[in-house]
């Protein structure tokens, strides 16, 4: 499959400050999650991907086409900014009208992909008001609703789901999934690994600037296999149980915390534990109530590579 | 090949118009066009005074179209057109940049250089307007028993032409060192009342480095009166070559403001 966007070495310096350094790398169709804390290079990579800001070194490519001063590649592609800023004197239906304009549609064209984008986001009924009036919320939607409203092919979105109250973000995840069940290419940039996580789980992790690492979770997951790895169990003897597994060279600490009947197992070889555990709760007469892995989530994962 | 390169124009001119249909809507509802609609009724507000003045005064005999010109020449040429242009001309591109806006722009299937010639259309057309509704106001009230002498209209058309001329050219200058410099209005404040203020006054062919020579070129010099010092040149170039050096001028600044604003890049800052 022929990748949507390729950066080759791409790197970017604000003067003595690096904001993006040798990203290298494929990203196909479907929901791609660019993750990292604030700072940390996605919206320069954002910027370099849309064209607005120059590579100091490398290139970037969209659909093997050069991005910057290639205008006729932006009817292809919807980009919602970071930024909470618009034109607020206009109203939220001139501002997605006049965007749409620039896509050289006819009126009619214009008037109906602008008021099917406003139903989307569910501003139709403040499509009148000026947008300075608009709730952070109600700005959020807008600003996706000028990136999907000429039905681009490729969606890039930067931070999409800030300043939306629950269900407006559980709305727009919905939306997002749709377009990728479209076909669409979607990039999400975000802080919040939550979400990322339930929208994708073909993640980019990028910090300082650097790409630590990109792959689907399972992928990360392997990336991270020699690093302490934290299960914990509630269970009917837990002082047993960590007596049984302190012997093994394969564990690290044992941790009983507040919860009661809870043991936090901290291993550095997962398979060796989950091999020998069924063992010794059976010969230990020890019942199980839950097993789960507190770092088997993205924010685990992110702060194990950052290495936090 | 011409039907590509007729396609492409025709391309460029679409943009251009979308982009001024778009700013020129924005900016007759902006805050700034009305501040400065204010701003260029102040000459409505003194041709009216003078012309109150005038009824209970002693000198009655002076020539409305005599202060119609004393005002076009002190305010509307010296003054407000040089603020109108300094502030809507720089901010066709740095409005965009210090509001961030200017990522909505760069992202859509337009050629950078529509953004800027878009909206410096929409831009100096509505200052030529705000000017043009002041200066024609001013001109029946200072001439309201002499409405009907048909020569003053001659006078007042070459009046509007000249500033408007004078908006396009000022305008494409400051859109230029709006792309180019972080502090262009600090330079077009020092520019417009320092620069074109004094340099215009030099001897020889220094004062043909001041574009407000070429528009007093365009226009009678008085002879007599408290404001003739203002139109005082030493050697006025032809109104063909002003009108050429004007358009000259407009032309260089424009392409000049549309290939850095194509080139370079504006970082938004946080």
């Amino acid at each position: 499959m022929n990748p949507v966007i390729q950066t080759d070495k791409l790197s970017k310096w604000y003067g003595n400050v690096l904001g993006l350094s040798d990203v290298s790398i494929k990203i196909e169709a479907g929901i791609t999650g660019l993750l990292g804390p604030n700072g940390a290079g996605k919206s320069t990579f954002m910027k370099l991907m849309t064209g607005q800001l120059k590579p100091n070194i490398g290139k970037v490519l969209i659909q093997g086409e050069k991005v910057r001063n290639n205008s006729k590649l932006f009817s292809r592609m919807g980009y919602c900014p970071e930024y909470d800023v618009f034109y607020d004197e206009l109203t939220g239906w001139q501002f997605i009208t006049g965007m749409l304009k620039l896509y050289h549609f006819s009126s009619p064209d214009v008037e109906k992909k602008a008021r099917k984008a406003m139903e989307i986001v569910e501003l139709m009924q403040d499509k009148d008001r000026v947008i300075r009036s608009y709730s952070r919320g109600m700005r959020q939607r807008l600003k996706f609703a000028q990136a999907i409203a000429h039905e681009p092919e490729i969606l890039l979105l930067d931070e999409p789901l800030n300043g939306l109250d629950p269900l407006g973000r559980r709305k727009l995840i919905q939306l997002i999934k749709t377009y990728r069940d479209e076909g669409k290419s979607i990039i999400v940039s975000s802080h919040v690994l939550p979400e990322i996580e339930v929208l994708t789980n073909k993640i980019v992790l990028i910090h300082q600037g650097k790409i630590f690492a990109q792959g689907d979770i399972h992928y990360i997951r392997d990336l991270i296999e020699n690093h302490p790895h934290m299960i914990s169990i509630i269970c009917s003897n837990r002082r047993k149980l960590a007596s049984k597994f302190i012997k093994e060279e394969y564990v690290l600490k044992v941790e009983f915390g507040k919860v009661k009947n809870r043991v936090t197992i901290e291993t550095n070889d997962r398979d060796k534990f989950f091999s020998s555990l069924p063992s010794i709760l059976m010969n230990n007469d020890i019942e199980v109530e839950e097993i789960t892995s507190p770092d088997d989530n993205l924010q685990a994962v992110f702060d194990y590579i950052i290495g936090k | 090949m011409e039907h590509t390169d007729t396609g492409r124009l025709k391309f460029y001119l679409t943009s251009i118009k979308q982009v001024f249909s778009f700013f020129f809507s924005l900016g007759k509802q902006a805050r700034k066009t009305k501040a400065f609609y204010l701003l260029s009724f102040l000459p409505v507000l003194i041709s009216f005074v003078i012309k109150f003045a005038l009824i209970f005064s002693e000198h009655r005999d002076i020539q409305g179209i005599y202060i119609f010109t004393n005002i076009i020449m002190a305010f509307y040429l010296q003054f407000l057109i040089l603020v109108l242009a300094l502030f809507f001309g720089t901010s066709v591109c740095s409005e965009e940049v210090e509001g961030k806006n200017l990522t909505y722009l760069v992202t859509r299937p337009i050629p950078k250089m529509s953004i800027i010639l878009g909206k410096y259309a929409a831009y100096t057309l509505l200052t030529i307007f705000m000017t043009v509704v002041g200066v024609v106001i001013s001109f029946v009230i200072l001439n309201l028993g002499d409405l009907l002498d048909f020569s003053l209209y001659k006078i007042l058309l070459k009046d509007i032409a000249v500033l408007s001329l004078g908006l396009m050219c000022y305008m494409a200058f400051f859109t230029f060192f709006g792309t180019f410099l972080k502090k262009s209005i600090m330079f077009g404040l020092i520019f417009s009342f320092g620069w074109e203020n004094v340099i215009q006054y030099f001897p020889g062919s220094t004062q043909r480095f001041a574009i407000a020579h070429y528009l007093k070129s365009l226009l009678p010099a008085p002879t007599t009166g408290r404001f003739a010092f203002l139109i005082f040149r030493l050697e006025p170039t032809s109104p063909a070559m002003s009108v050429f050096m004007l358009f000259l001028i407009t032309v260089v600044f424009l392409a000049l403001a549309c290939l850095l604003f194509s080139y370079k890049e504006y970082i938004l800052e946080d």
